[in-house]
């Protein structure tokens, strides 16, 4: 048995410790707003915090992130209001929508590494893949919640 | 298309919706040809009984928009807001056939198939249609209720007001009076000058599920007790499997089993990670199939081709010979495209639970009938037995209109008799066909005295995209494919092709375009734009190298050739203004490119410079487009920049290649992708105007290439004639 808390709720997992976190939250937690899109680290879709830092949860296995706190997209927050959402929304940034959960993660963490983010931050450090082009609604949409998070703060 | 009440018992095998208010379908015409599919009908337009809106829609959600547009075309009729539409599903209906495949295929075609930017188009007005049916039949039960004209009534979205006592009614109070009274046959619709909803940048309907990960994508089926299974393809193209070795996989614990298909091996497991780990432990064994197959082979095959005479390709104008005979410069070029895969963020994925005398499938999927035509053949069943859920997409770009994905989850289902859903590894999908084929496109011209061409002969020597479909649909040929070879697919972006706008094209007196169909065995097939994508790049590639023989500006050129068209002037005009063209930024430089197709004119002007390392900057691009009327600017915003950076992907960065038989690129890692630090920013400017509606869900893919090839050959001197770009092709 394998203990991991996910969104604030600890789980007994019988799972092989060698599965990677993301097959554990989409089939074994039934969570699957966290998507796969290469298995190889490489595009983001499955991005999700472990102990707050983005991590893409297809190269972590259960055993390296037992025992640490992870959030999903299900567990940012209740209703679609953390800031990052709220930008999200107010840009209105999906098309097809697959890989906007990895990217929603990866900029919550990023905002709180980088309040006052630049541009040539973003480029450096938010790295998903977007296929159908959303680029410049998404850079749009993390400048709008880093102004979120500072009016709420 | 007629609308009619629906009987509640229709519903009582369809699903768990809520049956009750009021329920409006489609009449079956008499075009759309009748399937036993009874069961799967559903409400195309309930209102409930709190006044919401429930809507059944034809199209799938693949990024478009199109739930959005369709729901805004309602709620339209019906002043109400998108934030009162609760549900939006895709449901298979007979009555859903594609009405553009049906016309282009003289309704020998009957599919339900979200695909070539025809959605609103096709379905626009018909979900405007019902919903002044709704909005009509409310206000004839609270007519009655009153005992008053209904015209002294008036709706705001909520209630039905009497404009003389100042009574109300809500819509939620009227629905079941108003699911009694007879269908109006002639709803009033609204004119555009009366639009409230249609025309204004209205945001998404389905981003709140997409920014919150409960919208359901084909993978986030569950079922209970369901399987899991992925795909092994087999390694070498074309190639047959004769036997597989699955000992290896036996000891992996969770494995279950493994299913050989013809040309790829389905592998199950209690989950898709034990699926995707037992998979790389089989062993295939193959016969057949060209490891002589490469890049060189597949570059000399279209060369080889090149020289034979091919097909005739559209309307053969005035006479080619004798301009040429005529002209005082004879230009002729070269130009060759790669092979692109579509790429999906979601991979291949279907589920299926096949019973006895039952069959449900689930799947992001492009035409609802194929899951059909693949169960009834797989499990004997008949289509009434067969039901088609669709998922949302996470993008198509034509990859998801083929069958291959549908078969495996009926098949292991079937085999297992339990649900099975199969998802592909990227590696699978990326190495499993169905890519945009590589192009070799030859053109010629004749010049007049002045520099203008009047005389334009082209040759496209390409696979067909389209033989396949042609092929599974058992040699049936619709008119876009004919049994000499020519395939529309392959030819769009040439002019004088069917079903275009002639009238949007360049004016010149002489055309003939031919086509010669190469026969290369690898799996081709739609890819975002399908053949525009190389076509008109080589054509808008030889205007500006047209313009640079004549000494005229590449604009003035264009503008030369399209004085017959106003809204194309004006949209020059525009162009020339938005991006400051001929002024660009201090050590910057522009390349123009002008596109016809898809009722829609266009422009795009990249303005690039070529940084220390090499390599292309490019800074601004700014498109103008005029797609006749807009029904919602913000989703034309979105469309248009994600076709434009779906295009300059394969134009600074990513190609399939062939390396012995095999597909080289296998992941993101070596099929690059553009990220956001590569992104630049992109001005679109639409262009009012009355023509007929655009289509624009692949708008901006075909124009970028040139666009950008033009700009480099400003800046360096260096003409450009394939795609990707090459480091190479800058120095």
């Amino acid at each position: 048995m394998i203990e991991l808390t996910v969104n604030g709720q600890t789980h007994q997992l019988d799972v092989d410790p060698t599965t990677p976190l993301l097959w554990v939250l989409r089939e074994h937690l039934k969570l699957t707003g966290t998507k796969y899109g290469c298995g190889i680290q490489n595009c983001g879709s499955c991005t999700v915090h472990v102990n707050g830092k983005a991590v893409r949860s297809c190269g972590e296995t259960l055993e390296e992130v037992a025992g640490k706190n992870i959030i999903t997209i299900e567990g940012l927050s209740e209703d679609n209001q953390h800031p990052v959402q709220r930008a999200w929304a107010e840009i209105d940034v999906p098309q097809c929508g697959y890989c906007q959960p990895g990217f929603i993660m990866a900029t919550a963490a990023f905002l709180k590494m980088m309040p006052e983010p630049e541009d040539q931050m973003i480029d450096r450090l938010l790295t998903n893949i977007c296929r159908c082009g959303t680029y410049n609604q998404v850079r749009a949409a993390i400048h709008r919640a880093a102004e979120i998070q500072k009016e709420d703060a | 298309m007629k609308i009619i009440a629906l009987n509640r018992r229709d519903f009582l095998r369809s699903s768990a919706l809520v049956t009750s208010g009021l329920l409006l379908g489609f009449e079956a015409s008499a075009a759309a040809k009748v399937q036993s599919v009874s069961s799967q009908l559903g409400p195309f337009l309930q209102m409930t009984n709190q006044g919401k809106i429930r809507l059944g829609v034809p199209v799938v959600e693949m990024g478009q928009g199109i739930y959005t547009s369709l729901a805004m075309s309602v709620v339209e009729e019906l002043e109400m807001t998108l934030d009162q539409v609760e549900d939006i599903q895709t449901i298979f209906h007979p009555v859903f056939k594609n009405p553009i495949v049906s016309y282009m295929t003289s309704n020998k075609l009957q599919l339900q198939m979200t695909g070539g930017s025809t959605s609103l188009m096709g379905w626009g007005k018909n979900y405007q249609n019902i919903g002044a049916t709704a909005r009509e039949m409310i206000v004839s039960a609270a007519a009655n209720e009153w005992d008053v004209s209904p015209s002294n009534l008036t709706v705001d979205g909520e209630y039905v007001i009497n404009t003389i006592t100042d009574k109300k009614l809500s819509y939620g109070e009227l629905v079941e009076k108003a699911a009694k009274l007879k269908i109006p046959e002639n709803p009033k619709i609204k004119e555009s000058i009366e639009f409230k909803t249609i025309g204004k940048p209205i945001k998404r309907w389905d981003t709140s599920s997409k920014i919150s990960g409960k919208a359901v994508f084909g993978a986030d089926i569950q079922l209970p007790e369901m399987l899991y299974g992925t795909i092994k393809n087999t390694p070498i193209l074309g190639s047959k499997i004769i036997g597989i070795d699955e000992s290896k996989a036996k000891s992996i614990d969770g494995y279950i089993t493994s299913i050989p298909l013809e040309d790829m091996v389905i592998v199950v497991a209690n989950s898709t990670w034990l699926a995707m780990k037992s998979a790389s432990k089989i062993i295939i064994n193959t016969e057949g199939g060209n490891v002589d197959l490469n890049n060189e082979s597949i570059k000399l095959r279209l060369r080889e081709d090149s020289k034979l005479e091919g097909v005739q390709a559209g309307n053969k104008v005035g006479n080619v010979e004798e301009g040429f005979s005529t002209s005082s410069t004879i230009v002729e070029r070269e130009y060759e495209l790669s092979i692109q895969a579509q790429a999906a963020m979601e991979p291949l994925t279907a589920t299926a639970n096949v019973t006895e005398d039952h069959c449900e499938f689930w799947g992001p999927i492009q035409i609802q009938d194929i899951p059909v035509m693949v169960a009834t053949q797989v499990t004997g069943l008949t289509p009434d037995k067969i039901k088609v859920n669709t998922t949302f997409l996470g993008g198509g770009f034509g990859r998801k209109t083929e069958a291959d994905f549908v078969v495996p989850p009926i098949v292991a289902s079937k085999v297992l008799g339990k649900p099975v859903q199969i998802t592909w590894s990227r590696e699978a999908d990326m190495r499993s066909g169905f890519y945009r084929p590589p192009s070799l496109v030859k053109l010629k011209a004749g010049l007049n005295p002045n520099g203008v061409p009047h005389t334009f002969e082209a040759k496209v020597i390409s696979p067909s995209p389209s033989l396949h479909l042609a092929k599974d649909l058992g040699f049936f040929f619709p008119i876009w494919i004919d049994e000499n070879g020519y395939d529309w697919a392959a030819l769009e972006g040439m002019p004088q092709q069917p079903i275009s706008d002639i009238e949007n094209e360049y004016a010149i007196q002489n055309i003939n375009v031919r086509y010669v169909p190469s026969n290369i065995d690898i799996k081709w097939g739609f890819w975002r734009s399908i053949g525009a994508s190389g076509n008109k790049f080589a054509i808008e590639s030889f205007m500006d190298e047209i313009a640079q023989i004549s000494k005229a500006d590449p604009l003035e050129l264009r503008t030369k050739l399209l004085k017959h068209n106003k809204r194309a002037l004006n949209v020059l005009e525009k162009a020339k203004l938005q991006s400051n063209w001929g002024k660009p930024q201090k050590g910057h430089f522009q390349g123009f490119a002008y596109a016809d197709s898809l009722n829609c004119i266009q422009t795009q002007v990249a303005e690039i410079s070529i940084n220390q390392r090499g390599q292309i900057d490019i800074h601004k691009i700014t498109c103008v487009l005029d797609c006749g009327p807009t029904h919602n600017p913000h989703l034309v915003h979105q469309q248009v920049e994600g076709s434009i950076i779906f295009g300059l992907n394969a134009v600074i960065l990513g190609e399939i290649n062939v390396q012995n038989g095999q597909i080289v690129e296998s992941n993101y890692d070596d099929y690059k992708m553009l990220r956001l630090k590569d992104t630049p920013p992109i001005d679109v400017h639409l262009v009012a105007s009355s023509a007929k509606q655009g289509r624009i869900g692949e708008i901006g893919t075909p124009v970028i290439g040139p666009a950008v090839a033009n700009a480099v050959f400003a800046a360096t001197g260096k003409r450009v004639r394939r795609l990707p770009i090459r480091k190479e092709d800058l120095a």
